[in-house]
């Protein structure tokens, strides 16, 4: 039985609008879009004065006053919309931007560079150590690691008498990343398999009530 | 014989029938569990009583609906054993993400749950900066965070007066997309265990981060692995809903592959403009 | 070059130079040396950056008010469901702050609305990935058969019809994700790592002006 809740009804509605984009560009869609877009933008804000409230909590408490300063700071930021005093907005962004890359840097150096070679080395030592099989898995990561990074870092041609190998190993590097590649395309996929059910259901089940 | 090529428009049809034939009649199917769901199961089952779980992450909130699944189970879980949950929202929809599995899992009093709000789980507000955010809760709770969602404040919600850095966490739960700047710092610079019900994608593309640290990071795979853990819990919920329709997508997948292949073959050598 | 041109010159290039330096330097020395001030200095910066980036949040309010406000004056293409975008957003924006973010009513508004449309069209998606997929998933050549072959394979392997049938597809399934697959994805995890760190020390060497630049000027 078709929901009574006007909810379920606008989420429907909107649901088959967003669809029809499948027909053609047309005003349905457009009046779809154009509200994810308002939406979007209204909860940035609500959340954003709800959240200026949460940070400055010990300013308005008094408990601490130098939160006046990224108060200020987070003031000059929003004049970068304008060109003639964007240049107020460059030490807050300054500010955004060291202290975001400084704490990604860390990370980026300690798991995911440092993190893998470790992980290789220590898959490598361990190749010819216990279980054959295990073993094969092991040689075909150490090895697929090994030449598809080769193939990032190293795409320069040059002319030597060591080009022809190392020719061969970009090859592998090339064919090592389709397979990644083709794996995950296979679970994107699966992904957006998922999203589609979702949308679907949301019609048949909620609106329409079969199933 | 010629085998014409299928116009978009054909292939979209036939994919809009294939998703609507799940929907009217449920298939039914019933997933298998894996080792990697099993495990996570375990490691949640085998928390001590009184351990604070923190779930949260970053992410989009449509993406997230795919690991929904997973995290509404693990929250019936861990209702029913004595564990205490803060939901730490990094991203901007992540608090409505976390309020919409709270109430999919229907563990609060209000719904006739086990859990009190303050005492049983907390969900703190919208925490900006991302992984610089991070940093911070899990070095100091009570200097990142002042209030929760509605505005109270944490000292007067006694499941954070035992939550003051990283050394309080017993497991961090993820279930959003951007599960890896969790993995990055909350395991790799904290040490902290995590289960990360990740959406199928992350699943392939973040997978060696589980071999970096090993032993200290589990990831389920997608909708997949959500269906596996409601059959752990003894539920049945979106994920098993995915499942019919992943039946059908993979005959499709493997139906327009064999048909493009064969029109590749066969076909005729007019091109679709 | 007036006085202003030169306040807003020696900000963008020296000023923010020298915050950048400051700021990045001191949350990587804080966590690979062991020294309370620098910590206590790191810790300060983050919760200042926190409070910075909420601002960041009206942004696109403002944005957008003036790009649609524009568009509506100017009677443009699209100007009726602009006028409604703008109209929209106030409602919104009225009824988050009256009703609140965590409330029953907002949360079912946000589902209605965004979160459903999100997913509609992320779903999309999967139509023109299956018809893309049926005009080039065509194995002409070893690339695109490899390319189709192990794509096929994940399909296939973590269907629930096979999953029930052959109890060995979740092994091959997680072999093929944790071997093969697990190669490329290192790969890609450490050249992106690499690239990260390289970004981050052409932003400290002050080579990076993107987003500072972008502010105008």
């Amino acid at each position: 039985m078709i929901s009574p809740d006007p909810w379920v009804w606008l989420s429907a509605i909107l649901t088959m609008c967003s669809f029809s984009l499948l027909y053609g560009d047309n005003k349905f869609f457009r009046f779809a879009e154009h509200t994810f877009t308002a939406v979007v933008i209204g909860h940035n804000v609500v959340m954003g004065v709800f959240t200026l409230k949460d940070r400055f909590y010990p300013l308005y408490a008094g408990q601490k006053l130098l939160l006046i300063i990224p108060l200020v700071l987070g003031i000059m930021v929003i004049f970068m919309i304008w060109r003639k005093y964007a240049w107020l907005a460059a030490i807050p962004m300054a500010i955004m931007i060291g202290v975001s890359q400084g704490i990604t840097v860390r990370a980026l150096i300690n798991t995911d560079v440092m993190g893998n070679v470790k992980a290789v080395i220590s898959e490598g030592a361990s190749i010819f150590v216990g279980n054959p099989a295990d073993g094969v898995g092991t040689l075909i990561r150490v090895a697929f690691t090994i030449t598809a990074v080769f193939y990032f870092l190293f795409t320069f041609t040059f002319k030597s008498t060591t080009s022809r190998p190392l020719e061969y190993f970009r090859t592998f590097g090339k064919y090592v990343l389709l397979i990644f590649i083709g794996i995950y395309v296979g679970n994107q996929s699966m992904q957006n398999s998922m999203l589609a059910t979702s949308a679907i259901n949301r019609l048949v089940r909620n609106w329409l009530g079969f199933g | 014989m010629k085998i014409p090529e299928l116009q978009a428009r054909h292939v979209w049809a036939i994919v809009l029938i294939g998703y609507l034939i799940p929907a009217f009649i449920p298939l039914g199917m019933s997933p298998v569990i894996s080792s990697a769901t099993q495990t996570v199961y375990d490691t949640i089952q085998a928390l001590p009583p009184n351990s604070i779980v923190m779930c949260g992450g970053g992410g989009v909130f449509a993406f997230d609906l795919e690991s929904s699944a997973g995290l509404i189970a693990a929250l019936k879980q861990m209702s029913k054993l004595n564990v205490k949950v803060v939901f730490y929202p990094m991203w901007i929809e992540t608090m409505q993400f976390s309020k919409y599995c709270v109430d999919s899992a229907r563990v609060d009093e209000k719904y006739g749950g086990p859990w009190k709000y303050g005492r049983d789980y907390v969900i703190l507000p919208y925490i900006p900066g991302n992984e610089v955010g991070l940093v911070s809760f899990l070095n100091d709770v009570k200097k990142t965070v002042s209030t929760d969602y509605a505005g109270t404040p944490i000292s007067q919600l006694p499941i954070m007066d035992s939550l003051n850095n990283y050394k309080d966490i017993s497991l961090w739960i993820c279930a959003q997309w951007d599960g890896v700047t969790i993995l990055r710092y909350v395991t790799g610079e904290y040490g902290i265990k995590v289960m990360w019900f990740a959406q199928s994608s992350a699943y392939s593309a973040f997978g060696p981060y589980m071999q970096v640290y090993p032993g200290k990071i589990y990831i389920t795979n997608g909708a997949l692995g959500g269906a596996q853990y409601e059959k752990l819990n003894g539920i049945k919920g979106l994920g098993h809903a995915a499942l019919d329709s992943n039946v059908v997508f993979t005959l499709m997948f493997i139906g327009f592959l064999v048909l493009g292949n064969l029109t590749m073959l066969y076909g005729n050598k007019k091109v679709e403009k | 070059m007036s006085t202003m041109d030169s306040i807003s010159r020696f900000v963008r290039t020296r000023i923010t130079r020298i915050v950048i330096v400051i700021t990045l330097l001191s949350a990587v020395a804080g966590y690979f040396f062991s020294s309370p001030e620098i910590n206590n200095l790191n810790a300060e910066l983050n919760l200042w950056n926190m409070n910075i980036i909420t601002f960041t949040l009206f942004i696109g309010l403002i944005t957008i008010y003036f790009s649609y406000s524009k568009s509506v004056s100017q009677r443009s293409t699209n100007w009726p469901f602009r006028l409604y975008a703008l109209v929209l957003i106030i409602v919104w924006i009225v009824m988050g702050l009256y009703s609140g973010l965590y409330s029953d009513m907002y949360q079912t508004a946000f589902l209605s609305t965004k979160i459903t449309l999100h997913i509609a069209i992320l779903g999309q998606l999967i139509f023109f990935y299956l018809s893309a997929m049926y005009r080039t998933f065509r194995v002409k050549t070893l690339r695109t058969g490899i390319l189709v072959i192990f794509a096929l394979a994940m399909v296939v392997l973590n269907s629930p019809i096979t999953l029930s049938n052959w109890s060995a597809a979740d092994q091959i399934s997680y072999w093929l994700l944790n071997n093969p697959g697990m190669g490329g994805a290192r790969a890609v995890v450490l050249a992106s790592g690499v690239g990260g760190v390289v970004l981050a020390l052409r932003i400290l060497m002050g080579l990076e002006k993107g987003a500072l630049r972008a502010t105008g000027g």
